[in-house]
C-alpha cells in the first residue's frame, strides 16, 4: 500500500511540472523543405532561344527579343504580312486560321495594303467542365492562379488545348486580348466570330468609326444605341477607315461592367499612314512590337504595348462555378453587384509577377528613345510609377499633348480606359535616367504590386539594362544574394510559404509551427486536472482512515468536554 | 395529414425520376431513324446552289450497299451532283488560286481554314478483314441544335450514331452556324490516324465532308467540338461501332453529366402577382398562405376536441359514480 499511494503522488507531480517546463520554451522554428515545393523554372522551357533573335521570315524583319518568352518569330510574320501572304509552312508555325489576317490592295499606291481584315473568336479561359472536377483550357496568370476569363483571340485553327492530353490553352489563347495596328486610311474590317456561348459586341473606343455602316449596321458596340447583342453562333462586321492616330482601346459592350473586366479588352492602335508601311497587325499577348511601323521607327529605337488589366477573382469564379450558360448568366447579370465587389488579381499583358518577367521585360540599353503606349482597362485608377526614369508624357488618349507643354513624370496616374503615351529616354542624367540597372516598373497603389493581396504580385515588371540580363534572360538578380525561385512556386500565392524564411540561416522570422510547447488551454485544464486528480486522493485517504479519524476526533472531542467539565 | 402529403411528394418525385430515366432511351430509339436525312440530303443541296465543288467521281466509285443505312442516299444518287463531298484529289474547295492549299497525306486546308485530318479511305484496321459497309452520314452542327437541350449553347443535330466494325463512313460535316466548328473524333488506332484523330473543321455556313474507316470491334469513340467551351457545353456525341463499349459522359439528352449543376427555385415575377395588383387582396392571400399551417394545426386542434367531448363525459360520469358510491 505505501508504494501505491507513492506513485500515485509521484504521477501528479511530474505532471506539473512538465507542463511548467513547456511553458518556459517556445515552439522551435519550423522551416519549409523547398523539396516540398512545386518549383517552376523561372524561364519556361517550352520556349525555343531561336526566337529571341533577329531574323527575317517571310521578308519580315523581326527585332532581337531577349526576354525569357518573346513573341514567336511566326505570328509576327504572319501578323506583318497576313496570313494570306505567307507560305504554308509558316501558317501552320502560328496555329492561326488561313483568313485571320487577310491583307489585300494598295488602295493609295504607296507599297503596303490597305484593306485589312481581321477576324476574331472569342474564347473561354479557366471555366467549369462537367466531366471533371477541373477548369478548362488553364491559364495561369501566376504560379497556381487561375481566374476565369475571357478573351478576344485570333481567329486560330484546330484544338483549343496545347493537345489532346493537355488541358493547358493553346498559346493564342491567352490574356490580353491581341493588340490590333493599323494605319490612317486602312480600310479595315474586324470580322468578330462569336464562338462563345454568350452575346457580345466590340465597342472601339477612340477609334474613328461610323456610328453605323450602310452595310454592316450598327458599328458602336452598344447595345441599347447601335445593335443588338451578336448571339452565339454569329459574325459582325465592324468596318472604319480611321483618319487619326493614336493609342486607342476596344472591348466588348455587352453588360461591360462584367465583360470588360472578364477580359474582353484590348489596345487598338492607328499608326500614321507612311509609305511602305507594313504593320504588325496583331501583337498577341502584348509586350514588344518586334516589327514597328515607319514612324515609331523614325523616332524611336524599341516600341512596347503595355496594357494594365484588373480581375475580381469572384467574377471570375461564376464561370468555375456553373457549367449551365443560363446560371452563369443568372450569377453575372442579376446576382453579382459590381458595386460591393473588389479587383484582387492586377496584370500586365495578361500575367502578374513573376510571370511578368518572362515575357513582359522591358529590356533597354543607354542613350535609347523608347515608346511606351499605356492602357488601363481595369476599374480603378492606377499610377504607374517608373524606378529610375522619368518619362515624357507624349500622348494622352491618343491625342498628341503640345510639345512644349509636355511634361516628363516618375508616377503616371491612368483612369480607367485611359491612354497614355511616353517617351522613355535611357541618358543617364539624373533626370530621364538615373544610370544602368534592374529598375522596377509598377503600379504604386500597393494593392497593384499584389496577387489576391499577397506581395509579391500583381502588375509589376522591370526597365532592365542588358548588362543587367542574366541566365535565360531573367533579371540578374544573384549577385544581390536574390533568390527569385520562391515566387515560382503556387504555394507562395496559396500563401503557405513563410516569405522571410530564408532571409538568415536560423530562419529567424520563419514559421513557429505547433510543436513542442502546450497551448494556454490545454495548460490551464491539465492543471484543474492535476487538482482533481489530487483531492481524489485526499478523499480516499480520509475515507480509508475514517475509523482512526472518527477516534481521534472522539477523543478530541471528550478531550474538550472533558476538560470544560473540569473547568466547572 | 404531413404523411400524406409526403407520400405525395415521393410519388411525384419517383415518376418524375422515371421520366428522366426514361428519356434518354427515348433518345436512342430515335437515332435508329438517323440514317434517313434524305430529306436533309435535299435541304442542304438548296441551300447551297452556289457551291462551285460539284466532285461526283468520289461517289461514283462508292459501291453502295443495300443496307438499309444507305438505301436512302442511293436513292437519291442523283443528288451527287451538287454533293460537297471531295475526292482526296480535290481539296476541299478549288475556287480560289491566289490562296493556298495545304495538302500533305493527312492534312489537308483551304484557304478559309476549312480542314479535313486523319482521312482514311482504303486502310484497314488489323482487326478487320474487309470492309462492311459503306456509309454516308451527314452531321448538322449549329447553334439552333442545342434548342432541345436546356442549358447548352451549341450542339450537333444527332448525339449518337450506329454502324457495323470496320463499316468505311463518309462523314458530311454541315456547319450551319457563321463560326467555325469541329467534328473531332478520339480515340482511334493511332498507327492509321495521327494522334488517334480523324477531324473535320469549317467556318459555316459550309459543308465539309472526309471518310474513314473504322476498327473491327465493338467500341464507342467520342465526337467533339474543341472549340473552348463548345463540348462543355453541349456540342459532343458519340459514335457506336457495334455493341459498342463504355458510354462517354455529359452528352446532352444521351447520357448522365458527371458533374451537375445545382438549381435553385427563384424568385422570378408571375403573371399571378399582376392578377392580384390590389393591395388588400395580396394582403389577405399573403397573410393566409403564410398563416396556413397554423390555422390548420388550430382546425385539427378544434376537430380533436370535438371529438374527445364523449370521453370527457363519461369520465366526469364515472367520477360522478365513484363519489356518490363513497
Amino acid at each position: 500500500m505505501p508504494t501505491y499511494i507513492f506513485i500515485a503522488l509521484l504521477a501528479p507531480f511530474i505532471m506539473l511540472s512538465s507542463v511548467t517546463y513547456g511553458a518556459s520554451k517556445l515552439p522551435a522554428t519550423v522551416k519549409v523543405n523547398p523539396e516540398a515545393l512545386t518549383s517552376e523554372p523561372m524561364c519556361d522551357p517550352v520556349i525555343a532561344p531561336s526566337w529571341r533573335e533577329a531574323q527575317e521570315i517571310e521578308g519580315v524583319k523581326i527585332e532581337a527579343s531577349p526576354v525569357c518568352s518573346p513573341d514567336n518569330p511566326a505570328w509576327i510574320a504572319a501578323a506583318v504580312k497576313g496570313t494570306n501572304n505567307i507560305s504554308m509552312d509558316t501558317l501552320m508555325k502560328t496555329g492561326l486560321s488561313p483568313d485571320a489576317i487577310i491583307k489585300t490592295d494598295d488602295i493609295d499606291g504607296d507599297g503596303d495594303p490597305d484593306r485589312i481584315t481581321i477576324r476574331l473568336e472569342i474564347m473561354e479561359l479557366n471555366g467549369k467542365s462537367p466531366d471533371f472536377p477541373g477548369i478548362v483550357p488553364t491559364f495561369d496568370i501566376a504560379p497556381g492562379i487561375q481566374p476565369g476569363a475571357w478573351v478576344f483571340s485570333p481567329k486560330m485553327s484546330g484544338m483549343s488545348t496545347e493537345n489532346f492530353e493537355s488541358i493547358r490553352a493553346n498559346p493564342l489563347l491567352r490574356l490580353p486580348s491581341p493588340v490590333i495596328r493599323v494605319e490612317v486610311g486602312d480600310i479595315v474590317q474586324i470580322v468578330l466570330e462569336n464562338t462563345h456561348y454568350f452575346p457580345h459586341s466590340i465597342h472601339l473606343h477612340g477609334v474613328d468609326h461610323p456610328f453605323a455602316h450602310h452595310e454592316h449596321g450598327g458599328q458602336d458596340g452598344v447595345p441599347q444605341t447601335s445593335e443588338i447583342e451578336l448571339m452565339p453562333g454569329d459574325r459582325r462586321v465592324y468596318q472604319f477607315q480611321a483618319r487619326q492616330p493614336g493609342t486607342m482601346f476596344y472591348h466588348c459592350h455587352v453588360q461591360t461592367h462584367t465583360h470588360l473586366a472578364m477580359g474582353l479588352a484590348g489596345m487598338i492602335i492607328i499608326e500614321e499612314n507612311k509609305p511602305n508601311n507594313w504593320l504588325q497587325t496583331l501583337n498577341i499577348g502584348a509586350g514588344h512590337v518586334r516589327h514597328p511601323s515607319v514612324a515609331v521607327r523614325e523616332h524611336y529605337d524599341q516600341e512596347y504595348d503595355l496594357h494594365y488589366h484588373a480581375m475580381d477573382k469572384e467574377l471570375g469564379q461564376i464561370i468555375q462555378r456553373h457549367n449551365d450558360p443560363r446560371l452563369i448568366a443568372r450569377d453575372m447579370n442579376q446576382r453579382y453587384d459590381i458595386t460591393d465587389s473588389t479587383e484582387d488579381y492586377y496584370t500586365l499583358n495578361g500575367l502578374s509577377f513573376p510571370y511578368t518577367l518572362r515575357e513582359s521585360l522591358i529590356v533597354v540599353e543607354p542613350d535609347q528613345k523608347i515608346k511606351l503606349r499605356l492602357l488601363n482597362s481595369g476599374g480603378e485608377l492606377i499610377a504607374i510609377h517608373t524606378h529610375g526614369h522619368h518619362a515624357t508624357i507624349t500622348h494622352y488618349d491618343g491625342v498628341e499633348h503640345n510639345p512644349v507643354a509636355q511634361i516628363m513624370r516618375d508616377v503616371f496616374d491612368m483612369a480607367p480606359a485611359q491612354r497614355l503615351d511616353l517617351k522613355l529616354e535611357t541618358v543617364n542624367d539624373g533626370k530621364h535616367s538615373y544610370g544602368e540597372g534592374d529598375w522596377l516598373i509598377h503600379d504604386h497603389r500597393e494593392k497593384g504590386i499584389t496577387t489576391n493581396g499577397m506581395a509579391e504580385g500583381g502588375s509589376m515588371s522591370s526597365i532592365v539594362y542588358k548588362s543587367y540580363l542574366g541566365e535565360s534572360n531573367m533579371p540578374k538578380v544573384s549577385h544581390f544574394g536574390i533568390d527569385l525561385n520562391k515566387y515560382f512556386t503556387k504555394e507562395y500565392y496559396e500563401r503557405r510559404l513563410p516569405v522571410w524564411q530564408d532571409l538568415d540561416e536560423w530562419s529567424s522570422l520563419g514559421s513557429p509551427g505547433e510543436g513542442s510547447g502546450l497551448e494556454d488551454k490545454t495548460q490551464t485544464s491539465l492543471i484543474y486536472g492535476v487538482i482533481g486528480l489530487l483531492s481524489g486522493l485526499m478523499f480516499y485517504w480520509i475515507f480509508s482512515k475514517r475509523k482512526s479519524i472518527t477516534q481521534v476526533m472522539l477523543g478530541t472531542i471528550s478531550r474538550i468536554n472533558a476538560s470544560k467539565g473540569s473547568n466547572q | 395529414m404531413n404523411r400524406n402529403i409526403l407520400s405525395l411528394l415521393i410519388a411525384g418525385a419517383l415518376t418524375a425520376s422515371i421520366y428522366a430515366v426514361a428519356q434518354p432511351k427515348d433518345t436512342i430509339n430515335d437515332e435508329h431513324a438517323h440514317h434517313d436525312h434524305s430529306n436533309h440530303s435535299i435541304e442542304q443541296h438548296k441551300e447551297q446552289p452556289t457551291d462551285q465543288n460539284q466532285d461526283h467521281s468520289h461517289h461514283n466509285e462508292h459501291q453502295h450497299s443495300s443496307d438499309h443505312a444507305i438505301s436512302h442516299e442511293h436513292d437519291h444518287a442523283m443528288d451527287h451532283s451538287q454533293h460537297t463531298t471531295h475526292s482526296p484529289e480535290h481539296s476541299v474547295s478549288g475556287a480560289d488560286d491566289h490562296h493556298h492549299h495545304h495538302m500533305d497525306h493527312d492534312h489537308i486546308m483551304d484557304h478559309e481554314g476549312t480542314m479535313i485530318m486523319g482521312q482514311n479511305f482504303d486502310k484497314l484496321p488489323s482487326s478487320c478483314q474487309s470492309i462492311s459497309e459503306e456509309v454516308e452520314i451527314t452531321v448538322r452542327a449549329g447553334r439552333k441544335y442545342s434548342a432541345k437541350f436546356p442549358g447548352t449553347a451549341f450542339a450537333f443535330d444527332q448525339q449518337q450514331w450506329k454502324v457495323k466494325p470496320c463499316s468505311k463512313i463518309t462523314w458530311h460535316f454541315v456547319n450551319e452556324d457563321n463560326i467555325r466548328h469541329q467534328f473531332m473524333m478520339h480515340g482511334l488506332p493511332k498507327y492509321l490516324y495521327k494522334l488517334g484523330m480523324f477531324h473535320l473543321e469549317v467556318t459555316g455556313p459550309k459543308t465539309v465532308s472526309g471518310t474513314m474507316i473504322v476498327p473491327g470491334k465493338d467500341e464507342t469513340f467520342l465526337v467533339h467540338c474543341d472549340i473552348s467551351h463548345h463540348m462543355e457545353k453541349g456540342m459532343k456525341a458519340q459514335l457506336v461501332v457495334g455493341k459498342g463499349g463504355t458510354d462517354i459522359p455529359s452528352i446532352p439528352g444521351l447520357t448522365p453529366y458527371n458533374l451537375t449543376d445545382t438549381y435553385e427555385a427563384e424568385n422570378l415575377p408571375k403573371v399571378g402577382d399582376k392578377v392580384e395588383s390590389s393591395k388588400m387582396v395580396r394582403q389577405i392571400t399573403q397573410f393566409t398562405s403564410d398563416n396556413l399551417q397554423t390555422y390548420g394545426m388550430m382546425l385539427i386542434g378544434i376537430l380533436l376536441g370535438l371529438l374527445c367531448i364523449p370521453f370527457i363525459k363519461g369520465i366526469l360520469k364515472l367520477r360522478k359514480k365513484t363519489e356518490n358510491n363513497n
